[in-house]
């Protein structure tokens, strides 16, 4: 959701409770007030009757257009007792002149004249329609919400944009931003202090990851480089310790297993300084790449391989994929896989390729359970405990996938696993 | 055979230079780029082993120097910096090879061989072992004068030991060169043995004066008998 819908919603929300309150306390102050003036009125006029009535003169006639009327009834003292001497009610009553029944505010006052009889006093007066009130006040109330949400909705937005500005060109810039490239000038001006503490801070941490990216990349370089002396100089002493003629069998099975494992540390190294170089990319010379052929000469190569674990393997193609890329990498991915395809793989198994113009897809038998995609990727990962694997073939896959715009997907199918590569514009 | 070794790196240029003198080389060796730039043109060298990353200079400065010099020594470079920039810019300049660190001792020596056998013979590249005599350019195996047919992992694993004879052959080595870098991960050795027990077969039909010798555990070495 865009942060100028969700304050808007808010704002729209918060006005509604605000208005409802705000109608409700508006209703009942005026309905207090209306009540207030009719209360002082009615017993203005109930005085002036009860004057009258006690002084003997002449009552004032019904119905003199005033819309008033009174009763006087003589009461008992019980019921004299019973009430409260000043009663004031809601009623709604019949009106002889209009003919309708009205709500009307009525006063009750019992009085004792000179002999000392009682009578109750009942005066009335229309008042208006409270229920009117309600709909007009609630009327009013929705109309101007809803204008005055308009107005705000309008002015919000446009106040939105305004002030937002630098945020949206500094999330456009962060959508920009790699720490493998060189970012693009941040040209965001803006007197806002927070969104120059924002850009400030966002600049200084940008920096620091490239910074944090370029020192981790050449770390590993430079390890790597950096090993390969002393790693030349332990396999050649080794090289030169097999030329004693003086060595007895077992030494030199001895020395050829350190050999062995020294020649592993060798290719982890060469792996990681071709991963870094990968990722410096410093494989830029393109050129046309049939994959078939590739395929078909690397699996040539393998042949002997293959056939000594009885796994067989089928190319079926359906079109020629031809690639612009550069051919060290794409000869370092296609042979990685089929290695994978058939390190993981049992005796008697099978590899199964199939390819088009526009995918590749190498499915391998082995392990029963789906491998997970998320992790098979990542370097060193190792699903199996096998010693020869460096744990590395996948995650340079990867790597020469990710910085060549290649897709690659893993799936298990028919308890096969599955390599699907898709080019897309650099297929030819 | 006189060799200039030029290698900043003390303990590998001591190793490198122990094995070439085992190998009956001459060896001079040069530790800066000054060192190695003042020693050429002061001596000729039948063979310079340069390494492109010095302390005070690059090496490739020293191929440029040759050429200034109008010198045509043989150069095999050695390099930590296994760049394809770097391999191309040294190939163009004049050099012979270029050899990546690290790198076996032994196949060292064959490019050092290689290098010779190819200024000597004046672009001709016939390879001889024996009454074996092999055309590396058009991959045509002779046993007496009469052609043998070899597979081509057959023959890749004769040149291999052709080029490496009398010296101990590990059988990892030979998968590497023979099969390419992905045979690390392979668990048994079995389809070495396989295509070395056929080569072997047909050498011994052919009466080919050579022999590859099995050595347990290990490997196998190259063996020529005398007639």
């Amino acid at each position: 959701m865009k942060l100028v819908y969700r304050i808007t919603i808010r704002l729209s929300i918060a006005l509604l409770m605000l208005m409802a309150a705000w109608g409700a306390i508006f209703y009942f102050v005026i309905i207090e007030e209306i009540n207030d003036e009719t209360d002082d009125s009615l017993e203005d006029y109930s005085e002036a009757i009860i004057m009258r009535a006690l002084a003997g003169e002449s009552l004032p006639s019904n119905g003199n257009g005033s819309n008033n009327s009174y009763y006087i009834k003589s009461i008992s003292a019980e019921y004299a007792a019973q009430n409260s001497h000043i009663r004031y009610s809601d009623e709604t009553v019949y009106i002889e002149v209009k003919r309708e029944t009205e709500p009307a505010r009525v006063l009750n006052t019992i009085f004792r004249d000179g002999d000392s009889n009682l009578f109750e006093l009942t005066v009335m007066t229309p008042t208006i329609e409270k229920q009117d009130l309600k709909e007009t006040v609630l009327y009013w109330i929705v109309a101007l919400y809803i204008l005055l949400l308009l107005v705000i909705i309008v002015i919000n937005v446009w106040i939105f944009h305004r002030s937002f500005r630098p945020l949206y060109r500094l999330l456009q810039w962060l959508d920009g931003f790699s720490v493998n490239r060189e970012p693009a000038p941040l040209n965001n001006e803006t007197k806002v202090s927070e969104f120059r503490q924002l850009n400030d801070t966002v600049l200084k941490n940008a920096k620091r990851n490239i910074e944090m990216y370029e020192q981790q990349k050449d770390f590993i370089g430079n390890a790597s480089h950096e090993l390969q002396t002393p790693l030349a100089i332990c396999q050649n002493k080794l090289e030169m310790l097999l030329y004693d003629d003086s060595l007895t069998e077992t030494q030199l099975n001895e020395i050829s297993e350190i050999r062995q494992t020294l020649n592993r540390i060798v290719k982890l190294n060469k792996t990681l300084l071709l991963l870094s170089k990968i990722e410096n990319e410093q494989f830029p010379d393109k050129e046309r790449v049939s994959i078939n052929q590739l395929l078909k000469s690397i699996v040539d190569d393998y042949a002997e391989i293959y056939a000594s674990r009885s796994i067989s393997v089928s190319v079926e193609e359906a079109g020629e994929m031809i690639v612009l890329l550069n051919k060290t990498l794409v000869s370092v991915l296609i042979g990685n896989l089929l290695k994978n395809a058939y390190v993981h793989n049992f005796d008697d198994g099978t590899i199964e390729i199939s390819i088009n113009s526009t995918t590749i897809v190498i499915a391998n038998t082995g392990q029963e359970q789906p491998l997970d995609e998320d992790k098979i990727f990542k370097r060193f990962y190792r699903n199996s405990q096998r010693e020869s694997s460096s744990g590395l073939g996948l995650a340079m896959v990867a790597s020469i996938c990710k910085n060549s715009g290649i897709a690659i997907r893993y799936f298990f199918r028919n308890d096969k696993h599955c390599f699907e590569v898709r080019g897309s514009d650099f297929v030819v | 055979m006189k060799i200039l070794l030029v290698e900043d790196e003390p303990a590998l240029r001591e190793i490198i230079r122990k094995f070439l003198e085992k190998e009956h080389y001459i060896v001079e060796s040069a530790a800066t780029f000054n060192d190695a730039l003042i020693k050429v043109e002061d001596y000729d060298y039948d063979c310079i082993l340069l390494d492109i990353m010095l302390p005070d200079g690059n090496g490739l400065a020293v191929l440029k120097h040759l050429k200034t010099l109008h010198k045509h020594e043989n150069v095999i470079i050695i390099s930590a910096k296994d760049s394809l920039d770097d391999r191309v810019a040294g190939l163009e300049l004049g050099a012979d090879d270029y050899l990546p660190k690290p790198f076996h001792l032994a196949e060292l020596n064959a490019r050092i061989k290689s290098v010779f056998r190819r200024s000597r013979m004046n672009g001709e590249l016939f390879i001889e072992a024996g009454n074996i005599r092999i055309n590396p350019d058009s991959h045509e195996v002779l046993v007496n004068g009469k052609s043998i047919e070899l597979n081509r992992k057959e023959y890749d694993i004769l040149h291999y030991f052709v080029t490496r004879r009398g010296d101990l052959v590990d059988k990892n080595t030979l998968a590497e060169a023979v099969w390419g870098d992905y045979i690390d991960q392979v668990d048994s050795f079995d389809f070495i043995y396989a295509q070395v027990k056929n080569l072997r077969k047909k050498l011994t039909e052919a009466a080919a004066s050579v022999e590859i010798k099995a050595v347990y555990g290990f490997g196998y070495k190259f063996i020529i008998n005398e007639l």
